[in-house]
């Protein structure tokens, strides 16, 4: 069976996102961005309508939203501010390993708190000296009695200031490889961890990003999930489903690059008519609508599969690496086809094509997702 | 004590329709609870939550895609819900009686319907109610208060507003200004899931009036750009605003 329609409760909770997008984010993401302030007014109130840590499950506190739910989230969030919805996808970033792999008590003492507040989680894999090669991390864990020790430093932690707990990947035996990964859950405030903010950032620079250093950071052994050397196949299946809200997010940039683009091609004039008159400019519009399409299906589809308890790595990619170069393209032709406007930020094109540029970077380069895709293509 | 608030899914104001032989093709509209209706929803929630033990019933009429109004209503905090499945093209009267039997069957003491229905423009349902059950009516109300079986509204007249006492049962129309409809959220959209909705056919019997046919009028706009800089273009706005399309008065003197 094939549906196409979503669902009268898919379309509440996307009508819930697109209202709050509408009259809370949009009104204000220009000034977000020239100033690059953290939106804290904004994330409580999208925490008091049930749009923070959707990820969460029922059994503690949370919506535990189906990723169908969160991908239409995503796209109205998006449209309005990219930079805004990372600071959500961020967190869910954060829940998605303590749900996978956290014990009933864990969750309970991680999650709960997220849902009873306007509070943040967050993710630390990548470090200064390594991204992509994510099995070379540095950061080193040490067991000592019922403790383990962390030192070493993470790099552009989303909401790595201001989240209440992060998860770290650290190694515990470097020799080993991927095989010596652990995940351990840090708590704000833990003695020797400090977060020291990011900035100048091209775009999204509502979204908080900092460098995360430890030393000398004991946590309980408690604190680990699942266990020593679980760790990196942990943050490998947490990105599997984490992308998808990317993608989703960039669906959204490149939605509503094609409706400024619309809206001022038929503003605009020129040769006694509106540019939209032009072929030239109808089948930039044509290709953006193209691109939208093209990547919500190709999105839906990933949130589909993990609906349905086949989360899979080669969709998921395919989703966050299609929609995210898709949304790029479609941020370029809708700042070319403002001209000049288009490239000061009088109009809010430039801002979608700054912003949605990480999107083609975070959560693993593009790049990243093709070697994903290839690998299940190659034995 | 029950209280009914009634909805009706109407095409978003916002919306493009087009005439289409003779009639109006809603095929690529978007539909949303009526806004008219929204305030009565959240006057009675706002009731309950004042401490008023009440069950809040969203009752809806039209075609099957209305359960998604009662969806919206159940998720703003309604308890249950009920549609009358029919034909959305009834006239108010007939409707009326369709509702008023369901009232009656409810035992409900208050019904709150929007002032008006933002699809037909047509207000009188509200009223067409009140005379079926053979209830006191308030109509155009920006602020309903209750005391036992006592209310106190104040409602809208031609050159200001009344304000109004009387006993329960009544059916009060709202409008803009009696509140400020909350968002669903998304924990109670979910919640909402679980809540009773329950479909009946609309049992309109003969039908009182019959829309045999629709004419629709088109108009084209009259666009004019006033030439000269700013101050003088202001001055000829303000002279053909007062002058020619008479929406400005003079300045009291």
């Amino acid at each position: 069976m094939i549906d196409f329609e979503l669902d009268p409760q898919q379309r509440q909770i996307r009508d819930v996102a697109r209202r709050f997008a509408r009259d809370e984010v949009m009104p204000h993401a220009a000034a977000w961005d020239r100033e690059a302030s953290y939106p804290a007014g904004t994330v409580a109130a999208a925490a008091d309508l049930g749009l923070l840590n959707v990820g969460v499950p029922t059994e503690h506190g949370g919506l535990g939203l189906a990723m169908l739910d969160e991908a239409l989230v995503a796209e109205e969030l998006a449209y309005a501010c990219m930079g805004f919805y990372t600071i959500l996808m961020a967190s869910d970033l954060g829940v998605t390993p303590v749900v996978l792999a956290g014990t009933s008590e864990q969750q309970e003492r991680f999650l709960r708190p997220l849902t009873e507040g306007p509070r943040l989680a967050a993710f630390a894999l990548s470090e200064p000296d390594n991204g992509s090669d994510a099995a070379a991390l540095r950061t080193r864990a040490r067991i000592e009695g019922d403790e383990i020790v962390l030192d070493g430093s993470k790099m552009w932690i989303s909401n790595g200031a201001e989240a209440e707990w992060v998860v770290v990947f650290a190694t515990a035996d470097p020799s080993a490889g991927h095989r010596g990964v652990v995940a351990v859950v840090v708590e704000r405030g833990t003695p020797g961890l400090r977060a020291q903010p990011i900035h100048g950032k091209l775009g999204q620079r509502c979204a908080p990003t900092a460098e995360l250093i430890l030393d000398g950071v004991r946590v309980p052994r408690a604190n680990i999930l699942g266990e020593v050397g679980d760790g990196f196949g942990l943050a490998m299946r947490t990105l599997d489903r984490t992308r998808i809200p990317v993608a989703a997010g960039s669906v959204g940039v490149a939605r509503r690059a094609l409706d400024e683009a619309a809206r001022y091609a038929q503003e605009r004039h020129a040769f006694g008519a509106p540019i939209n008159r032009l072929q030239a400019i109808q089948f930039k519009l044509a290709d953006m609508a193209i691109n939208v399409e093209t990547s919500r299906w190709a999105t839906w589809r990933a949130a589909w599969l993990v609906d349905q308890g086949r989360p899979d790595a080669a969709a998921s990619a395919i989703a966050k690496c299609y929609a995210s170069d898709a949304a790029f393209a479609a941020a370029n032709e809708a700042l070319h086809v403002h001209g000049g406007y288009g490239y000061v930020d009088e109009y809010p094109v430039a801002k979608l094509l700054r912003d949605v540029k990480l999107n083609q970077i975070y959560e693993g380069t593009n790049e990243v997702m093709r070697l994903v895709i290839a690998r299940s293509l190659v034995r | 004590m029950t209280i009914i608030t009634i909805l009706k899914h109407v095409p978003d104001a916002e919306s493009r329709v087009h005439a289409k032989d003779g009639a109006l093709d809603l095929s690529g509209a978007t539909f949303v609870i009526d806004g008219m209706d929204e305030y009565g929803v959240e006057q009675a929630l706002r009731m309950r939550e004042a401490g008023l033990d009440a069950e809040v019933v969203a009752l809806g009429y039209g075609p099957a895609s209305t359960t998604q109004a009662l969806r919206t209503a159940l998720a703003m905090g309604a308890d249950r819900a009920i549609l009358l499945e029919g034909d959305e093209l009834h006239d108010p009267l007939t409707v009326a009686l369709a509702l008023a039997a369901v009232v009656r069957d409810e035992a409900a003491d208050l019904v709150f319907v929007g002032g008006k229905q933002a699809d037909w423009d047509s207000a009188a349902l509200g009223p067409a109610l009140a005379e079926a059950l053979a209830w006191a009516h308030v109509d155009w109300t920006t602020a309903f208060a209750l005391e036992g079986d006592a209310f106190e509204a104040v409602h809208d007249v031609d050159d200001g507003s009344e304000t109004l006492r009387g006993r329960l049962p009544v059916v009060v129309t709202t409008q803009q200004g009696l509140n400020e409809p909350r968002y669903p959220t998304l924990p109670n959209i979910m919640k909402a899931k679980r809540k009773p909705l329950d479909t009946r056919p609309a049992d309109v019997g003969q039908e009182l009036m019959v829309v045999t046919g629709h004419t629709g009028t088109e108009r084209e706009r009259r666009r004019e750009m006033l030439e000269g800089d700013a101050r003088s273009a202001a001055a000829e706005l303000v002279r053909r605003l007062r002058g020619e399309a008479k929406v400005l008065r003079e300045e009291g003197r």
